[in-house]
């Protein structure tokens, strides 16, 4: 990795601070509020989500949407670095922003369900399921930023990965193989969950790399 | 063919609703080209594609010895860009960007991008989302400047900027070119900046090249002739007239090739004969050319 793309992606997480910064700490308020009772944990969950949500749709917008139209893009393709140098900087200086967020946030969600007695211990195989799914879904978001020359398309990925979230979890929750023990006292690492965790790295690989192999030899940038 | 900072052999580059075709031109090491073309005539296009941005359909174009764009990371070590459409990250400082391109190119000059800083006014630690727009245009050169490149594209670099903070930037450029080894391309539809600072002019029109030479040429060989005409006597036919108005027996000729053999064939009713200026050259160059393609 020469020094161009090592800097982009240490710009990535200078200018991102913020939105990393505010989505990590809205993640643990999250978390402690779903720990002070069942309609705390319905609150603090649905924050919880919100927070990874928008931290990822925050990083679409300003990351790749914006430097675009306000023609910051102009910029940064002016340094000495090719197009795939500049597509490898973008997808792992953001994924690294989204990295941070998700790392603290999801650290905590299962934190909170190992340390806190009166939430199941079974709800771990969900947790994570819905953790990476999380992310994959990021991925998505980021994926289609980038190969997206405009606004509407950009505004439709998010649309539509957002509605992913209410969609995975009404579907994934009711799989006997997750319903069964989600709310045992331990947790059971059943196949469904390990099929479930496939498809979702096989999303998230696909997400990340597809970049590297359409947008990094696209021919025109701007 | 490698000595030149940039070669460019019948470059096309189709959109859906513009062509950029058979473009050629060629600066030299220490040669300023103005180009020069209207609204819309593909300047900026053809300034992104020497800087990789966006990929030719035919044709070949070499910046600095490099081909573009395979080798454009390579080459853009030795070129400042700097675009009047070009913004800098929205979120951070031009003290922040400054350090930022201190820490990307060797050659960054600290002691005279300090003097820039001073000279254009500007303050490191304001954030660039709330620069004016002039004062992005000066922290842009700036930071294409202190890197100390060989060769600086500009494209419309003086467009919406004030007098004084045009005069500022101009200045700069006119410092930029005591060094004889660095070259410039500047891009504009305002001739007075281009006639100012180049040596070189290229005419662009509907993403054609017009016409590429010495100003000075220019300058020279185009000429307004004017003939006051006696009742019953006719001018005889002259070669090389670009333009012919007639207003009774007063006649204004225009030519892109003047001589004073020129002045001769036209007789001895000729009244004067005047310099036109770059833009009066460009406006008749443009229109001459879209008659002559039938536009």
């Amino acid at each position: 990795m020469n020094i161009v793309t090592r800097k982009l992606i240490a710009k990535e997480l200078y200018v991102n601070r913020w939105f990393v910064a505010g989505g990590a700490a809205s993640g643990v308020i999250s978390i402690l509020l779903a720990a002070t009772g069942k309609m705390g944990f319905n609150v603090g969950a649905l924050t919880w989500l919100t927070a990874i949500i928008a931290t990822g749709v925050m990083l679409g917008i300003y990351g790749v949407m914006n430097e675009r139209k306000e023609h910051a893009l102009q910029f940064v393709l002016s340094l000495p670095l090719s197009i795939a140098d500049y597509v490898r900087a973008k997808m792992l200086g953001l994924s690294a922003c989204f990295l941070v967020m998700w790392l603290v946030s999801s650290g905590a969600a299962l934190l909170l369900v190992y340390w806190k007695e009166s939430i199941p211990d079974g709800i771990a195989p969900y947790t994570v399921l819905l953790c990476l799914f999380m992310l994959a879904n990021f991925m998505v978001v980021l994926c289609g930023s980038i190969h997206a020359q405009s606004e509407a398309l950009t505004s439709a990925v998010i649309v539509v990965t957002n509605m992913g979230v209410s969609i995975f979890m009404f579907t994934v929750a009711p799989l006997p193989g997750i319903e069964k023990y989600m709310w045992g006292p331990t947790p059971v690492w059943t196949s469904t969950f390990w099929t479930v965790l496939g498809c979702e790295l096989a999303v998230l690989v696909v997400a990340f790399t597809l970049p590297f192999f359409l947008a990094a030899r696209r021919r025109d940038f701007l | 063919m490698n000595d030149k900072h940039i070669e460019m052999r019948g470059v096309r580059k189709n959109f859906r609703f513009f062509t950029l075709d058979e473009v050629s031109l060629e600066l030299e090491p220490g040669q300023i080209m103005g180009f020069v073309g209207p609204n819309g005539a593909g300047k900026s296009t053809t300034l992104r594609l020497m800087m990789g941005m966006i990929t030719p359909d035919a044709g070949e174009i070499r910046v600095l010895g490099h081909e573009i764009p395979r080798a454009q990371a390579v080459a853009k070590r030795d070129i400042g860009f700097v675009s009047a459409e070009m913004r800098l990250l929205p979120h951070a400082t031009l003290g922040w960007h400054m350090e930022f391109m201190r820490s990307i190119y060797p050659e960054w000059d600290g002691s005279y991008a300090a003097t820039l800083v001073k000279r254009f006014n500007l303050r490191p630690a304001q954030n660039a989302r709330s620069l004016s727009l002039g004062e992005h245009v000066k922290a842009t050169l700036l930071l294409a400047l202190a890197r100390r490149p060989r060769l600086l594209i500009l494209d419309e670099p003086t467009t919406g900027l004030d007098p004084v903070a045009r005069h500022e930037v101009i200045s700069e450029l006119m410092d930029v070119l005591r060094d004889e080894s660095r070259s410039i391309l500047f891009s504009s539809h305002n001739t007075v900046d281009v006639e100012r600072i180049s040596d070189t002019i290229t005419f662009i029109d509907r993403g054609r090249i017009v016409e590429s030479g010495d100003k000075e040429q220019f300058l020279d060989r185009w000429r307004r002739i004017h003939v006051q005409l006696p009742p019953g006597a006719t001018l005889p036919e002259l070669p090389n007239i670009v333009k012919r108005e007639a207003d009774g027996h007063f006649i204004t000729l225009i030519t892109n090739q003047y001589s004073d053999g020129l002045k001769n064939l036209a007789g001895p009713h000729v009244t004067q004969v005047q310099r036109m200026n770059l833009e009066e050259i460009f406006v008749a160059n443009v229109v001459y050319n879209r008659e002559t393609r039938g536009q």
